[in-house]
């Protein structure tokens, strides 16, 4: 980072960072004309965050995971195991609806690496769901209760010898490796070492190294077609992902229905382990920012919604470790994007708790008219357009919908127009008139 | 009876037990100490829908019920057991495609608590198989489930082949997700929709009335 990084107040890094995404160095463009098409969508997504009054136009954002490959008519499948056809197709969807920022491509991931990996935290296509399908979680007790202390005294421990080999079967093996600290000194080196050279070590470490080169690859084919969407004029909606530290523990560890116990049986764990979480997300999401050059870190938020919990869970168990994560991305330079999945009638005043940051929050089932008044002038926020619509109805009815969620949503300066759902699939007319519609009403 | 109730819709899951332990013990009718784990679900229910209660305290609740039920059936008499009578038949499935089960799960469970006969088809299941269930089992109601916007479809197709089979008029289909409104049960031609699961419950106690 640039010099003088630290005498920075949180926002001016974040503008530094926000700045340097505009500026595009380092992109080479298809033309002159596509730079400035690329530097006009990086301004108004940055002026957005900025609360900026001299926006010209509300930014259109729309979120995609399979979205781009089933509407080209290729299959989940294709998705995840074609990077070609994945590559391609997220850069016809850009070419042809022309939103301000381009969908994570590599976010579908690459099926064989999976594979190779006897991945069992997804199913996804050809591996427990059908081929035309998208990928699923497949949510289970992956840490039994007795593992909290594990998690706590030391998150990369439990995170390699506990978790990884029960979600990752192939590096079953690394649960008996002894812990790495014994390389501390050369007479108690050997045990670890040793542990790495039996058989079923070998072989786990050899399924690791095989996963880590199909993903190389993968890449190498995929990352291209990345070149093309940046060099087309189209910035990537996000540099880096991480999650709510009470998510982590919900979705990807306990499972929700066992952690909504811990929630009365084992309290105390929880708080433990979620703020021990803290740094380890942040670290994630910067790393991936500092690498892609692009300060929005995407945090989709799950367990904390209306219905989820009561107010004063929230206010106990999930909101402060992800208010700590958002801060800790901020003071880094980067744009916490929180994309707030269900509805957060009851939460909106704890939002509003960060507009002494750049954030973002992106709405599913939020009432808009309530989000403007809680959070409207003080951070940027998005979404709430109805995915039905996209999916079920026709292009007028879209249309009518997107100038009633601008009217209702925009006018700070600081909305986004999105569409409360990643979307696994689209239909051509409805989508079409959703980013004709958001820039025919949404120009200040 | 009063300080299990108490016990229990304050979620004091320890107590709930220790209490049921000793009222056994002390010889009390057990079909007086499950009205009482019935007079607390009650209680629970109403503060869910009053929003003090959210998913932890139903799962808490079920799981309580769950374990208090398995304290008190070596006492009840098989004519005890089977004497409740229940509110109608719900069958649940997840549809095909979709293997998401927590709002599935909570769903059976919550219906089952109150006085519905459930039977859970589980995840990823295909219309022919639901309609056939459903036949067989003389469901007066259907509930599927789906969190994916790509469960639309396979909802819409389970409401087609019951109307094939001639069952349309005679069982009510019920939807739940997080991505579900008005548009998609129009589209799906269900008869309601919901995204919680006592909502659900009370429209379906609405239609058996």
């Amino acid at each position: 980072m640039k010099d003088g990084w630290d005498q920075l107040t949180i926002i001016e890094r974040q503008d530094a960072f926000l700045d340097q995404w505009i500026s595009a160095e380092g992109i080479e463009f298809a033309s002159e004309e596509k730079k400035i098409a690329y530097q006009e969508r990086t301004q108004i997504v940055t002026d957005a965050f900025r609360l900026s009054t001299g926006i010209k136009r509300v930014p259109i954002m729309p979120l995609t995971t399979f979205a781009p490959t089933m509407m080209a008519g290729k299959s989940g499948y294709d998705a995840m195991y074609k990077p070609e056809v994945a590559g391609q197709a997220y850069l016809d969807f850009c070419n042809i609806y022309e939103p301000d920022t381009a969908g994570a491509a590599p976010m579908l991931m690459y099926g064989p690496a999976l594979e190779t990996l006897k991945y069992v935290l997804y199913k996804w296509p050809g591996h427990g769901v059908a081929e035309h399908l998208s990928y699923q979680f497949h949510e289970k007790e992956y840490m039994k209760a007795d593992e909290y202390d594990h998690l706590i005294s030391d998150p990369t421990d439990f995170w390699l010898r506990s978790w990884m080999p029960k979600t990752h079967e192939a590096l079953a093996p690394l649960a008996t490796m002894p812990p790495v600290y014994g390389t501390m000194e050369l007479p108690m080196a050997g045990p670890w070492l040793t542990a790495l050279g039996t058989p079923p070590v070998q072989e786990a470490l050899k399924a690791l190294m095989d996963a880590g080169k199909q993903c190389f690859d993968w890449i190498n084919v995929l990352g291209p077609y990345l070149g093309q969407i940046a060099a087309a004029g189209f910035p990537f909606g996000a540099g880096g992902a991480t999650k709510a530290p009470f998510d982590v523990l919900s979705d990807s560890f306990r499972g929700t229905t066992q952690l909504m116990m811990d929630l009365y049986r084992r309290p105390e764990k929880i708080l433990e382990a979620v703020d021990r979480l803290v740094k380890p997300m942040i670290e994630t999401g910067v790393s991936g920012a500092k690498a892609n050059g692009n300060p929005i870190v995407f945090i989709p938020l799950h367990k904390g919604a209306d219905g989820f919990m009561s107010d004063e869970q929230f206010k106990k168990f999930y909101w402060p470790t992800l208010k700590a994560v958002m801060y800790g991305l901020a003071e880094a330079g980067c744009v916490p994007a929180c994309f707030v999945e269900g509805g957060y009638n009851q939460r909106l005043e704890y939002l509003a708790e960060t507009s002494d940051i750049r954030s973002f929050y992106l709405f599913d089932r939020t009432d808009m008219a309530e989000a403007k008044k809680v959070l409207g002038g003080k951070v940027s926020f998005g979404g709430g357009f109805p995915v039905s619509l996209i999916l079920t109805g026709t292009p007028e009815m879209v249309k009518q919908e997107t100038k009633k969620l601008i009217e209702t949503a925009a006018g700070d300066g600081g909305y986004i127009l999105s569409i409360g759902c990643a979307l696994d699939e689209g239909k051509h007319d409805t989508l079409k008139a959703f980013v004709d519609a958001g820039k025919e009403f949404g120009v200040y | 009876m009063k300080l299990l109730i108490e016990a229990m819709v304050e979620m004091a899951e320890d107590k709930v037990l220790e209490l049921t332990r000793q009222y056994l013990k002390e010889g009390k009718d057990p079909v007086e100490i499950f009205r009482g784990y019935q007079a607390a679900m009650v209680e629970i229910g109403k503060r869910f829908e009053n929003n003090l209660y959210f998913i932890p305290e139903l799962i808490m609740a079920g799981e309580m019920m769950n374990a208090g039920s398995e304290l008190i059936k070596p006492h009840l008499s098989q004519s005890e057991t089977d004497s409740e009578k229940k509110k109608g038949r719900f069958l649940l499935a997840t549809v095909e495609g979709d293997i998401h089960d927590i709002g599935k799960n909570i769903i059976a469970m919550m219906m089952d608590l109150n006085g519905f006969e459930v039977r859970d088809l589980g995840v990823d299941v295909p219309g022919d198989k639901i309609v056939a269930k459903a036949k067989e089992f003389k469901a007066d109601i259907i509930g599927l489930s789906g969190l994916l916007t790509l469960a639309f479809g396979p909802m819409k197709d389970v409401v087609e082949k019951i109307s094939e089979a001639g069952m349309r008029d005679t069982v009510k289909v019920i939807i739940g997700g997080a991505q579900l409104d008005q548009q998609v049960c129009e589209h799906v031609g269900a008869d309601a929709w919901v995204t919680d699961a006592v909502k659900g419950v009370s429209q379906c106690e609405e239609w058996m009335k």
